[in-house]
């Protein structure tokens, strides 16, 4: 216990200076093989279903999965700081069931409930941000509680599925724009554009930093705690976004709504290529990612598979998937070396 | 205990140098304290105080009725958090642990007859099945390199969706007297369950801490490279620590079988959370490299015995949820290991 205890950060040696440039190769490619991955997909979702180009299978199609695309943004930010963030199922089901259980009508009441659910979310990643980062819990032991507090609060305003979400929300936000472009999407798109700009802050390349190396990233003066509860604040808000989105979908409260998302973020994540263990990965590839798994779904159900067995195949893809991004990734890392 | 490392080199060093400074006071008796035993006091303690305290939920609770039955039900979780502690030991996490148990348990009344007598040797053929699948995990996290996360979830549904399968959505049979022995009988007045919990915690906390093997799993949990470069076969140490918690969650879904005599497709769902939350609660590192069996067991009996007392409180469930989560949250705010440093110097003076 006593020598081996000194643990060395695996892979501090990626972080000798020229290394930003071969970073940004790799976060590049790990956003590339989930884009390949989902076309090859939809090309077989399209051989196996005509209507699969269809706008409104599209439509249905990104309804499905922005809720969950949103929430595996969220989980992304705290996962590239090396953390775990359990509070996702907890924060949807609240806001979920809030949004069926006090609906608010009308374009100013979806702002309302908007800005409740992201409040709520906010909220709750404060104080997981608080816990982790000022009284030093792991990170997956107190977001552990607080999703299991989360559940509870959901149960006492809603004890059964029920409820009714407001119309607006839930006709007008699922809904195209221009005959097209599906509304919901363009939730998406802004989570994109803000992780665009975010990344360029020193907040957005301090969560590299700390995931990769805290105590280099503390030593080369980046305040730790401070982006360690933006992170869980961000992702918290955005976990309230997805519970809002999913609200949208369903159009109706349940108080265990957020339970699977729990692994479906983290598969999202992964699928995207993002390192369980901090440092490295995309919010885009983790959006792509979840986007993917719900395109699984129904490629697999319009390729015939018997429902019994689908988990079957959605386990094999799950790992060929990243056994590929390791193959590609161990190529780039090849050639940039050579 | 903590994944946010304070500033300086290394952990381990910082905080040794951290605790010779606080050690200017005698604590010759203090220092021999490991923060593992400390961990395991704290945790049986706050069990200990949880079901003393529960008297004044109900009458029917505090007694030796109660801690018995509190056993019973931490006995599957003990099992779980067994395998689950290894791997976390090693830095990985198992997510296959709910369908392993599934499988477990399925396997054993679909293929185990009531009224036959080839329980004894099918029982170990059921458990090697799930160290098998186990190992799956393993060469999916060491050979092809797949984060445990992602590997051991993929085998995890792959498991679930055969076991569904197979059953055509409806698990059959009943589970074999020996199985029903061991979770209902008795012996000179003891359950048998706890007889079969003390040996198993002893075994386990043998293997993680005595043995060559448990601590080839703490070296490389606290660093894979600088154990491969001591000469540890880290390969095959991972590939065993995956076996071994795929078994015993399997052996987990038998013990389940065997107490409601029967098993059922969803089984496995509600352990997975808690196995984790067990040994994280007894104080290991979820990165890895520390931590101990005992005081994982301290975590499953505190997480089963404020369940059972919560079950009992007269208010909506959702309440007693919040004050479940309120009081993990209140238990891990004791257990840190700034409460212990605290605690260590008070004693030293």
């Amino acid at each position: 216990m006593s020598i081996l205890a000194t643990k060395a950060p695996a892979h501090s040696s990626r972080l000798a200076p020229s290394l930003s440039a071969r970073a940004k190769a790799l976060l590049t490619s790990g956003t590339g093989i989930i884009i390949v991955l989902y076309i090859i997909l939809y090309g077989l979702y399209s051989i196996w279903d005509p209507t699969a180009l269809t706008a409104d299978t599209v439509l249905n199609l990104t309804n499905n999965a922005v809720p969950l695309a949103i929430a595996a943004a969220g989980q992304t930010l705290i996962v590239l700081s090396r953390g775990f963030d359990l509070s996702v199922a907890g924060v949807i089901s609240l806001t979920n069931v809030i949004m069926a259980a006090y609906p608010l009508d009308g374009p100013m009441g979806a702002v309302e409930s908007l800005a409740i659910c992201l409040a709520i979310g906010g909220v709750v990643g404060l104080i997981n941000g608080f816990l982790v980062a000022v009284l030093r819990l792991q990170s997956i032991a107190a977001t552990l509680a607080t999703m299991i507090i989360c559940q509870g609060l959901s149960l006492v305003i809603l004890d059964a599925p029920g409820g009714t979400v407001a119309d607006f929300i839930s006709y007008d936000l699922t809904d195209v724009l221009f005959g097209v472009v599906p509304i919901s999407g363009l939730f998406v798109a802004a989570v994109v554009l803000l992780w665009l700009l975010c990344r360029r802050t020193a907040f957005g390349t301090g969560l590299y930093v700390v995931g990769a190396d805290e105590t280099a990233a503390h030593l080369s003066g980046i305040n730790v705690k401070r982006v360690r509860i933006l992170s869980f604040v961000i992702g918290g808000m955005l976990y309230g976004l997805a519970g809002f989105m999913l609200s949208a979908q369903t159009a109706t409260g349940n108080p265990n709504a957020g339970a699977s998302f729990l692994m479906l973020t983290f598969a999202a994540v992964a699928l995207g290529g993002t390192s369980l263990s901090g440092g490295r990965g995309s919010v885009i590839a983790s959006i792509i990612g979840a986007a993917t798994l719900m395109l699984l779904q129904k490629v697999l159900f319009a390729g015939g598979v018997s429902s019994f067995y689908t988990g079957i195949f959605q386990g094999v893809v799950l790992v060929l998937a990243v056994v590929f991004g390791n193959v590609v990734t161990h190529f780039v890392e090849r050639r940039g070396a050579s | 205990m903590t994944e946010t490392h304070p500033p300086g080199a290394t952990v381990a060093p910082a905080r040794r140098a951290q605790r010779q400074t606080e050690s200017i006071a005698d604590n010759r008796r203090t220092a021999r304290l490991r923060p593992e035993t400390i961990t395991a006091v704290c945790v049986f303690g706050i069990s200990i105080l949880l079901v003393l305290g529960s008297r004044f939920v109900s009458p029917a609770l505090g007694s030796w009725d109660h801690v018995n039955t509190i056993i019973l039900l931490a006995s599957f979780l003990i099992v779980v958090a067994f395998g689950q502690g290894i791997v976390i030991m090693i830095g990985g996490l198992d997510l296959s642990v709910p369908a392993l148990i599934t499988l477990g348990g399925v396997l054993t009344t679909s293929w185990i007859d009531a009224s036959s007598g080839m329980s004894l040797p099918l029982i170990p053929a059921i458990l090697l099945i799930c160290a098998c699948i186990g190992g799956i995990s393993g060469l999916g996290v060491t050979l092809l390199r797949i984060p445990p996360f992602i590997m051991t979830m993929a085998t995890g549904i792959i498991t679930a969706s055969a076991a569904l399968g197979l059953t055509s959505g409806t698990p059959r049979g009943t589970a074999p007297p020996i199985l029903t022995a061991l979770m209902k009988a008795s012996w000179i007045g003891i359950p048998v369950i706890l007889l079969f919990i003390v040996a198993f915690a002893i075994l386990g906390s043998v293997l993680q801490g005595r043995t060559s093997y448990g601590r080839r799993l703490t070296a490389i949990g606290a660093n894979p490279v600088a154990a491969h470069v001591a000469g540890i076969a880290v390969r095959n140490s991972v590939l065993i620590a995956y076996m071994l918690s795929a078994a015993a969650s399997g052996f987990a879904g038998m013990m389940l079988a065997g107490y409601a005599n029967g098993a059922t497709l969803r089984m496995g769902d509600d352990y997975l959370l808690p196995s984790i939350a067990a040994v994280v609660i007894g104080g290991s590192s979820i990165l890895g490299g520390s931590g101990s069996f005992v005081a994982t067991i301290g975590g499953a009996i505190l997480l089963t015995a404020l369940s059972t007392v919560i079950s009992a409180i007269g208010i909506p469930q959702g309440w007693r949820t919040v004050i479940e989560g309120s009081i993990i949250l209140i238990a891990l705010l004791l257990l840190r290991e700034n409460t212990f440093a605290f605690l260590r110097r008070r004693l030293a003076r």
